[in-house]
């Protein structure tokens, strides 16, 4: 059984390798750039019409860098470092949505449907191997990058700060750094672990519908509609905007998380007792159960 | 012959809507047996082939390999591979990729044997799928169920539209693994022609009903295709042909359980080809169905 996932896995990944390895690959060298110049002041713009300048770290910045207590300087690199990797994540959590909403689609367009389920594999294994790429394995594939982007941060950092006058290395170094890949990895678990019934139903919309964009938008939009027509509520846009934004910002949890901040694993376990997490994943367990049903039912459907 | 029922068909149908694909066929499959399914468009030849391989869920008793197919598919599929349609492996692997991923999830598959069958085609291991041509894909379809120890291996119009190259290549290399294997194989076709020489059995199948099932062995006793000489033309009229036909301007005659002797006395006696006796057995019953 794990011989076979994992042969299943290695296929995802290579099938969706864009998504997966190279949009944020080049994302993150782009920032390491970025991130790069903003020290160094290598980038300075400045024309008529257009005006940008990475010269970030002007006189003010150093001495008020020099005047804070080192826990808050170690406050403020830990959430600089987090929120530096957001648009990594952001990129794959595209790259995850377009996955989710073209695997089972692309099978029945090219008709590779056919083949797969000639072979001694479940469309139950099937689909636990796509959940798996979801919630484990892709998370997991972020955080090269995010650590190739915070080691290129913090060492453009030191350089900058040991030409600035400012001993850095005490507590710019620190070992939360190490943790922090830890809690980031675990976070995003249960980021997708939250947002999994979105990415379930996107997948079920491939499986059945001859248009998956519109098999995907079409029934939800009308479900609100008539939930708001009828009941007067909009409990299932809510339900939909909740799973899209961050799992710590959702109505379960205390104000304090609304500040961006790494998180703890306690944090995650808070998140596991709260109702909504597990109607969550209860309607995930519903959505695979029907992404089985339909796939298995499939033969040679068209699709546009 | 091995007597071992491996597949084993009691009253299967299947409707759609109002009309029948299957219409309460039976057939047993014997290990060893090459069966060819014989039919038209719509004679029930794939449908029948995707309920044996779990796709379709039909009404009727179908034991393949002692295993409910459609309950046990995915065990079942470790013992059975088949070639249900040309073009179908995705395009975006490679060929190595693919082999690779063969070599995961098939506990049967011989990763070793496939390149080995691989190295005698001119496909690369290295070339994406999408760039082979038709006929090579095939190809290397065949080369991944070859290389796996099944039991049964199914070929449903495994080379619609290749051309006759590739289909000879195709039958000389299946002919080659079953003579070593000694699989099982259950294979639709419309080019009858080219499967017959490897045939032990054939199913007659239309509308969904089995019109004749019977070894190629006995096909050739008990069917006999007569070219009568001009001057005995009547006498073999006399005789009650089962069907008659005109071919470039010869009178050409199908008698059923007829002494092949008495026959040759009025002209040429042979085995008719498989094409031939299909089309005189669906004249004879008009299309209608009898075991």
């Amino acid at each position: 059984m794990i011989q076979v996932l994992k042969a299943m896995i290695v296929r995802e990944i290579q099938e969706h390798k864009v998504a997966f390895v190279y949009a944020p690959f080049f994302v993150s060298i782009i920032l390491c750039f970025v991130i790069a110049s903003v020290y160094f002041g290598g980038t300075n713009i400045q024309t008529d019409q257009f005006n940008f300048s990475t010269e970030y770290y002007d006189e003010e910045i150093r001495q008020a860098m020099q005047s804070v207590s080192s826990v808050s300087r170690i406050d403020i690199v830990r959430t600089g470092l987090l929120v530096l990797g957001f648009p990594i994540l952001l990129t794959v959590g595209f790259g995850l949505l377009a996955y989710s909403l073209s695997t089972f689609a692309d099978e029945r367009k090219d008709r590779s449907l056919i083949f797969w389920r000639s072979l001694p594999v479940s469309d139950l294994t099937t689909v636990l191997s796509k959940v798996f790429i979801v919630t484990l394995i892709v998370p997991l594939m972020v955080i090269p990058y995010i650590i190739l982007l915070q080691l290129v941060a913090m060492t453009s950092a030191s350089i900058f700060f040991a030409t600035n006058d400012i001993v850095s290395f005490g507590w710019l170094w620190g070992s939360y750094i190490i943790t922090d890949w830890f809690r980031i990895i675990f976070s995003l678990w249960a980021q997708a672990l939250w947002s999994l019934p979105l990415f379930l139903w996107l997948m079920l919309a491939g499986t059945y519908a001859a248009r998956p964009i519109a098999g995907a938008i079409v029934p939800p939009v009308i479900l609100i509609v008539l939930e708001g027509v009828i009941f007067k509520t909009n409990l299932v846009l809510e339900f939909i905007e909740n799973r899209i934004g961050f799992w710590s910002r959702s109505d379960s949890f205390p104000k304090e998380y609304q500040e961006i901040r790494v998180v703890d694993i306690s944090d995650i376990l808070l998140l596991f007792s709260t109702q909504a997490f597990w109607i969550g994943i209860l309607a995930s367990v519903i959505l695979v159960a029907g992404i089985v049903y339909v796939r298995s039912s499939n033969s040679d459907h068209a699709i546009d | 012959m091995n007597t071992e029922v491996v597949i084993k068909a009691n009253n299967i149908s299947k409707k759609y809507d109002e009309s029948y694909a299957l219409d309460s066929i039976d057939i047993e499959v014997s290990k060893g047996q090459i069966m060819g399914l014989i039919g038209p468009n719509g004679a029930g030849k794939s449908t029948f082939l995707q309920s044996v391989l779990g796709l379709l869920k039909t009404e009727g008793n179908l034991e393949v390999l002692g295993l409910d197919p459609r309950k046990d598919r995915h065990k079942l599929l470790k013992e059975v591979c088949s070639i249900t349609d040309v073009a179908v492996l995705p395009k975006w692997m490679t060929v190595q990729q693919l082999l690779s991923y063969m070599d995961g999830v098939h506990p049967g598959f011989d990763l070793d044997k496939c390149i080995s069958i691989l190295s005698r085609t001119n496909i690369k291991l290295h070339s994406k799928i999408k760039v082979l041509s038709r006929g090579m894909v095939v190809q290397l379809h065949l080369s991944l169920v070859m290389a796996i120890d099944a039991k049964i291996l199914i070929l449903d119009e495994p080379t619609l539209g290749l051309d006759l190259v590739y289909r000879k290549d195709f039958y000389s290399q299946l002919i080659e693994d079953y003579y070593e294997g000694n699989k099982t194989i259950l294979i639709s076709t419309h080019q009858v022609e080219e499967i017959e020489g490897v045939l032990s059995d054939a199913v007659f199948m239309n509308q969904g009903r089995i019109v004749m099932q019977d070894s190629i062995e006995s096909i050739n006793k008990k069917y006999l295709e007569l070219r009568p000489d001009q001057n005995s033309i009547n006498a073999a009229k006399s005789l009650n042909p089962m069907h008659h036909r005109t071919e470039l301007g010869r009178e050409v005659m199908l008698f059923e359980d007829m002494d092949k002797d008495k026959l040759m006395e009025l002209g040429d006696v042979r085995p008719p080809v498989i094409a031939d006796l299909f089309m005189a057995i669906m004249e004879t019953t008009k299309g209608g169905g009898q075991s």
